[in-house]
């Protein structure tokens, strides 16, 4: 994946106007582990949701796999992500009215898995996470780490290509963080899924294998 | 799989969905009351006009109705009623013999118009029987007796019993009296007869007035209310010298006040519709609103908007339908209460009467007030989802998760 002179701007020409971004250039590999860090404020959740297309750029290219998924309509846009994009978000995002099963499985059945790989694959997910007691319970009868492990869950679930994950480890205790990290580094390690992390949490930039950092919208430094 | 995530979320929300549904049927069936009600009021009013007085067609004597004397009357009667009696979309008629006068009591005296009828015909007539509020549907014995109107009654200080003198000019011109004793009291609705009238019998007022087979008006009712015109023509047709009048003709401020007060009734219909339409409208957008978060993160997680679009629309009108049925019923249940027993507006009396109201109000039923209805529910629901699914399809699901509707 490839960021060419990406900004953005928020309420532009209006005086609540906000560089979030400024002139990115990145480029992606398959099978990277990175994490975007910075302070807060600094722009990598708004990085990672233009990488992840779930915002636009004010200006700038973005491509994948040679093709510009930056001028892409909100429908391919959308299919890209069902079929090549799994997100872990820090507020978790679940959807209320479906069990933690039926979440898990959700991206599975849009891309119409057979029914027995699905529960094959949850019950995989859910041993591995540690949440076989609640899959039939609603995400408002169970915890915030438990509602990031089903946000992981469903994240990896269908195998996607890119998985962008941001704070995952927020509401995790310290072996919850570890198991997570394990199994997505196990996924890029295994699968080559490619991992992009938002976060400052020092675990996640000890097992990352490259950080960029940004400040002010701005990447300073890349290693 | 949006039929199921639909009816996940209703069902899931079990709250929420009855609440909707229970916000939807009761705007409704208030809307479907006052509907009911507010035409219920204008059609009770032609309806006892009809009933008491002019029936769907009058028949009166030329000049009658611009110079009412006796000279200008209908007789000899025997052809008019052989003819009307077999008439096959005739279902019944009553003879009338009127003249104004004067009633009076010891103490009070007021004009009138003393009536001679025969109870049967009107009973079958317009069941005038139904009217009378206080005594005998009779005229006692020897027919010495009298019905009046309840608000002359009133006006005079007069009960049941009570003995009231009324004089005027008979046939030949000479100034007669004669005297009743007061056998019932009749509250029609109609002021002409509620404020005015006296009724004797046929017998009794053809010898008062030194008539024989004589009447002044023969009020007919029909069998089919469509085919009015048509009977009105055939009987002007048999006797043209003879006024024959529709109840519209004879008693046009009903047709402008049934105008005025569907122009009110317009009005307050509007408001009431568009007060109704907003609730409906403001309940499914708030519980489409508050779960636009939720729609966000369907499609950021690549759920295609066709078919977050299909779920939304298949829970607003499942919702819609069933706060329909629930609306329709309630609705139709009230409306059938209404119209079968009234609403009794008697602390309202007086300004209704006024305006010749019956303080007993009885709703109208209509199979195309459910139509109506579902016609407000369906766009209600449609009004509520448009400018959500607009939103949702405009923004970039990241905004529409962190909430930036507004």
């Amino acid at each position: 994946m490839k960021l060419k002179h990406v900004y953005k701007t928020f309420y532009p020409d209006s005086p609540k106007e906000v560089k979030a971004l400024t002139d990115i250039n990145l480029t992606f590999e398959k099978g990277e582990f990175t994490t975007l860090s910075g302070e807060s404020g600094s722009g990598k959740t708004t990085l990672l949701n233009i990488i992840g297309g779930l915002d636009s750029a004010t200006s700038g290219q973005i491509f994948l796999d040679e093709e510009e998924i930056s001028a892409y309509s909100e429908e391919k846009m959308a299919k890209l992500r069902l079929h090549d994009i799994g997100f872990i978000f820090q507020a978790y995002n679940l959807i209320h009215v479906l069990s933690v099963r039926e979440n898990i499985g959700f991206i599975m059945k849009l891309l119409k898995f057979d029914e027995e790989k699905i529960e094959k694959r949850i019950l995989e997910l859910a041993s591995i996470l540690q949440i076989e007691e609640i899959l039939d319970k609603l995400p408002s009868e169970i915890s915030g780490g438990q509602q990031q492990r089903v946000a992981v869950a469903r994240a990896v679930a269908s195998r996607p290509k890119l998985i962008l994950a941001d704070e995952p480890t927020a509401n995790l205790d310290s072996k919850n963080s570890e198991r997570l990290m394990n199994m997505l580094r196990t996924l890029n390690e295994k699968e080559q899924v490619t991992v992009i992390f938002a976060s400052h949490d020092k675990y996640v930039l000890q097992q990352s294998k490259r950080i960029i950092i940004l400040a002010d919208g701005v990447v300073i430094e890349d290693k | 799989m949006y039929r199921h995530l639909a009816w996940l979320s209703i069902w899931r929300r079990k709250t929420r969905s009855m609440l909707v549904i229970m916000m939807i049927a009761l705007s409704l069936s208030g809307l479907l009351g006052l509907q009911g009600l507010y035409d219920g009021m204008v059609s009770h009013l032609i309806n006892t006009t009809i009933r008491s007085d002019s029936g769907e067609i009058s028949l009166y004597a030329k000049e009658y109705r611009l110079n009412k004397s006796l000279d200008y009357r209908l007789s000899p009667l025997s052809t008019v009623e052989n003819t009307l009696s077999k008439h096959q979309e005739i279902s019944a008629y009553t003879m009338r013999l009127k003249q104004e006068g004067i009633v009076a009591t010891a103490r009070k005296s007021l004009g009138a118009s003393l009536t001679g009828i025969s109870l049967e015909k009107e009973q079958h007539f317009g069941q005038l029987d139904a009217f009378v509020t206080e005594g005998d549907y009779s005229f006692g014995k020897g027919n010495k007796g009298a019905l009046i109107g309840s608000a002359l009654a009133k006006k005079l200080n007069v009960t049941l019993h009570s003995r009231v003198i009324f004089t005027a000019q008979d046939a030949t011109g000479e100034i007669n009296a004669i005297s009743f004793r007061i056998s019932g009291m009749l509250k029609t609705g109609n002021p002409s007869i509620d404020d005015n009238a006296v009724f004797v019998s046929m017998e009794k007022m053809s010898a008062f007035l030194n008539l024989q087979e004589s009447a002044t008006q023969i009020a007919v009712r029909v069998k089919d209310t469509q085919n009015i015109e048509k009977i009105q023509n055939e009987l002007q047709a048999l006797w043209p010298d003879t006024d024959v009048l529709r109840w519209d003709e004879l008693y046009p401020i009903l047709i402008q006040m049934q105008e005025l007060m569907d122009i009110f009734s317009l009005a307050f219909y509007a408001i009431v519709f568009v007060v109704a339409t907003l609730g409906i409208f403001g309940v499914m957008l708030v519980s489409v609103l508050e779960r636009m978060r939720e729609f966000g993160i369907m499609l950021a997680i690549g759920t295609p908007y066709k078919m977050v679009r299909n779920q939304i629309l298949l829970e607003a009108f499942f919702l819609g339908f069933i706060g329909y049925v629930g609306g329709a019923f309630l609705g139709g249940v009230l409306l059938f209460y209404m119209s079968t027993a009234g609403v009794d507006l008697r602390a309202f009396e007086a300004g209704l009467e006024m305006y010749g109201y019956s303080a007993m109000m009885y709703a109208n039923m209509h199979l195309y007030y459910f139509f109506q209805a579902f016609f407000a529910v369906f766009f209600a629901t449609l009004l509520s989802v448009i400018w959500p699914l607009r939103k949702l399809k405009k923004m970039k699901p990241i905004q529409t998760i962190q909430g930036k509707m507004l």
